[in-house]
């Protein structure tokens, strides 16, 4: 394997994908769509007037990210998934199997295409991300990192095609293998997970007790008194059930839109300087609503690192400071799915090697060296 | 590379080559050897295993079992150093329709790491050579079959091999590009060059190789300088020309030869030997009749390949 070969094997692929499809028509319906989302979403978010509604950046990024990555995912299977064994029903393959480049040459070429290809479409939302910004509220720690991760989620779909062509013979097999692939990871993990999570579900016994009221109205009729202050300070036992999310929160981890989410990092706190700004329009009576209540990217985050806290056995009234001790227990998600997807990106890599090596000892039933 | 000395010019040798399929034999045990500096036809009918043997030597298939050196190297164990040395170029063109021949020269003498540069003048130098270099900068998908076929040609050339493998390179090509294929072909062998040719059109093969093997159920049947074919025994088609049709054959008749109907090219005899021929010429001439051709009808390696194979 050599640099070089790679870049040889990339160059030509990119040049005959440049040569072969519609691109502009493509892109610049890919851009279109995109362009009317946050064209709609902005006005969703807009308010009667501009000052109602502060940080709208965070909704718009949030949503558009999201967006890109569902579209994306409907885009970028086509891009690999018939890269091998299109080359071999085009008798090209063998062609270059007889040079000196190696498997891994050919495989990490082609991977190099089909991923710069999804690039090319990540980098046309720019201006569009660039616009979501100015709207205010989006650290760019949160833009990088998400940029860094859907790359590499375009990434694994892109290996994972690949090695689907280069396993199977017939192009319209790896074709629909790669967009089922693509539904095991988003929807298939959340119904796994539902279904799974359904099974986990328990009957479990709660002991409480109250505290003696100390105030009860003087008008209360002594008959109530008596029986309030004979159940206060007695434990009492209840029964209900509940689903041990904690058990299988895992199972929606390598969901990609899961990973992007949880990876996006939270918004800063309110800064004291901010709190006094706000507390003193309120005190003028001017209030305003701030998109950061509705950040995406961030409830999705939250809501799947819920997931994974156990339950508290001994839920002894609540209280805001048990609240929110718990949301500091708040575990991350995304590194085990993300670790989960590239893994998963790399051993498709490495099967791509393994079958484009020659000389080939066994063939797949059906498959022609040239 | 200290033993390149060793190695050069070491053409092909195999012996005892089986691959199988599945449960298909596909080669089950040919022998072929190929020397540098001479062109050796590879001739079979189709399914003798030609191709599969070919794949083998190209460093694409694993053979069940055999000994094979190519350029000198062990094509399982050592496909690197055979590909540097072997040139291949498959019965199916493999071009990339969207690529000017240039491009698609350059790409692959990039591929054979020879660097852009090398690789781009080496483009231009083979454009020249097949006669293709107004195709340049045109894309493949405008060439005509015997073009592309020239491209193919030139792509197994692009690293100047030692062994050049052809798997039927002139099905399909008009009488002028075959005969510039024999001219090339026997041009590489005149500079050292061990080119193996696989083909069916045995007129062709018969005035370009200086070996055949002939291949037939998977095994080799035989492997022959051309000029020492084994003579065959049995009767071959000899056709007669004569000014006068009718005394021709007339006095066939009368000699009592087994002759075919007569035809617009002539009247067909069948022979046994060279010796048989001349008698009869002999006869006829006696006989007044104005002959004015007799030659055999194919050639000498046709005769040998009906014979040898099945």
């Amino acid at each position: 394997m050599t640099g070089s070969g790679i870049a040889t094997v990339a160059r030509q692929e990119f040049r005959l994908r440049i040569r072969a499809g519609r691109w502009r028509l493509l892109l610049a319906s890919w851009f279109g769509v995109l362009l009317l989302f946050t064209g709609l979403l902005r006005a969703a978010v807009g308010g009667y007037n501009d000052n109602d509604i502060t940080d709208k950046g965070v909704v718009l990024y949030g949503g558009l990210m999201l967006f890109v990555l569902g579209l994306a995912l409907l885009v970028v299977p086509a891009l690999a998934a018939q890269s091998v064994n299109g080359d071999r029903e085009r008798g090209t393959l063998a062609t270059l199997q007889v040079t000196r480049l190696t498997a891994a040459d050919i495989a990490l070429g082609k991977f190099a295409a089909a991923w710069g290809t999804a690039l090319v479409f990540l980098a046309l939302t720019l201006p569009l991300v660039a616009y979501a910004i100015t709207q205010k509220g989006v650290p760019l720690s949160r833009t990088l990192v998400v940029t860094l991760v859907l790359a590499a989620l375009l990434g694994t779909v892109c290996a994972v095609s690949l090695a689907l062509s280069a396993v199977l013979s017939r192009t319209t097999t790896s074709g629909v293998l790669a967009y089922l692939a693509v539904f095991a990871l988003t929807l298939g993990t959340l119904i796994t997970f539902g279904l799974v999570t359904a099974m986990t579900t328990e009957t479990y016994t709660q002991t409480y007790s109250n505290a003696c009221p100390t105030d009860l109205p003087a008008d209360l009729p002594d008959a109530q008194r008596a029986e309030i202050l004979a159940q206060c300070g007695q434990p009492q036992t209840s029964t209900s059930s509940r689903a041990r999310t904690d058990r299988t929160w895992w199972l929606l981890a390598p969901n990609p839109f899961v990973v992007l989410a949880d990876a996006a990092p939270r918004l800063p706190e309110e800064t004291a300087e901010q709190r006094r700004a706000r507390e003193e329009r309120e005190a003028r009576g001017e209030y305003q609503q701030s998109a950061r209540d509705l950040d995406p990217l961030g409830s999705i985050g939250n809501a799947v690192r819920d997931l994974r806290r156990p339950p508290a056995d001994d839920n002894t009234g609540g209280g805001t400071a048990v609240l929110s001790s718990r949301v500091e227990e708040r575990k991350p998600v995304w590194p085990y799915g993300l670790a989960f997807d590239v893994l998963l990106g790399a051993g498709a890599l490495l099967l791509t090697t393994r079958r484009l090596r020659t000389p080939a000892r066994n063939l797949p039933k059906g498959q022609r060296v040239a | 590379m200290t033993d390149t000395l060793e190695h050069a010019g070491s053409g092909i040798v195999a012996t005892g080559v089986r691959r199988a399929f599945g449960d298909v034999e596909a080669v089950r045990g040919i022998d072929l050897t190929a020397a540098p500096a001479e062109v050796t036809a590879l001739v079979g009918p189709n399914g003798a295993g030609k191709t599969t043997l070919l794949l083998v030597l190209a460093t694409l298939l694993v053979p069940d079992a055999g000994h094979v050196r190519v350029a000198g190297y062990d094509p399982v164990h050592e496909p690197d150093e055979v590909r540097a040395r072997m040139g291949w170029s498959p019965d199916v063109f493999g071009l990339y329709d969207n690529l000017t021949a240039t491009e698609y020269l350059t790409f692959v003498g990039e591929a054979y790491r020879l660097g852009r540069a090398r690789a781009r003048s080496r483009a231009a130098e083979l454009l020249e050579q097949i006669r293709l270099p107004e195709y340049a900068d045109r894309p493949v998908h405008t060439m005509s079959r015997g073009q592309k076929q020239r491209l193919g040609m030139a792509r197994a050339l692009v690293h100047d091999p030692e062994v050049l493998l052809l798997d039927e390179p002139a099905s399909g090509l008009d009488p002028r590009s075959r005969v510039e294929l024999r001219e090339l072909l026997r041009a590489l062998a005149r500079s050292g060059t061990a080119v193996v040719v696989s083909s069916h059109l045995l007129g062709d093969l018969e005035e370009l190789a200086d070996r055949v093997v002939f291949v037939d159920g998977g095994a080799t049947v035989g492997e022959h300088r051309l000029d020492q074919l084994p003579t065959s025994t049995a009767a071959r088609p000899w056709r007669l020309r004569a000014l006068d049709t009718d005394k021709l054959v007339k006095a066939l008749a009368r000699q009592g030869y087994d002759a075919d109907p007569p035809t617009p090219a002539g009247v067909d005899v069948w022979l046994v030997s060279d010796e048989a021929a001349a008698e009869l010429i002999a006869a006829l001439v006696r006989d007044g009749v104005p002959v004015v051709a007799c030659q055999p009808l194919g050639g000498a390696l046709e005769a040998a390949y009906l014979e040898l194979t099945t």
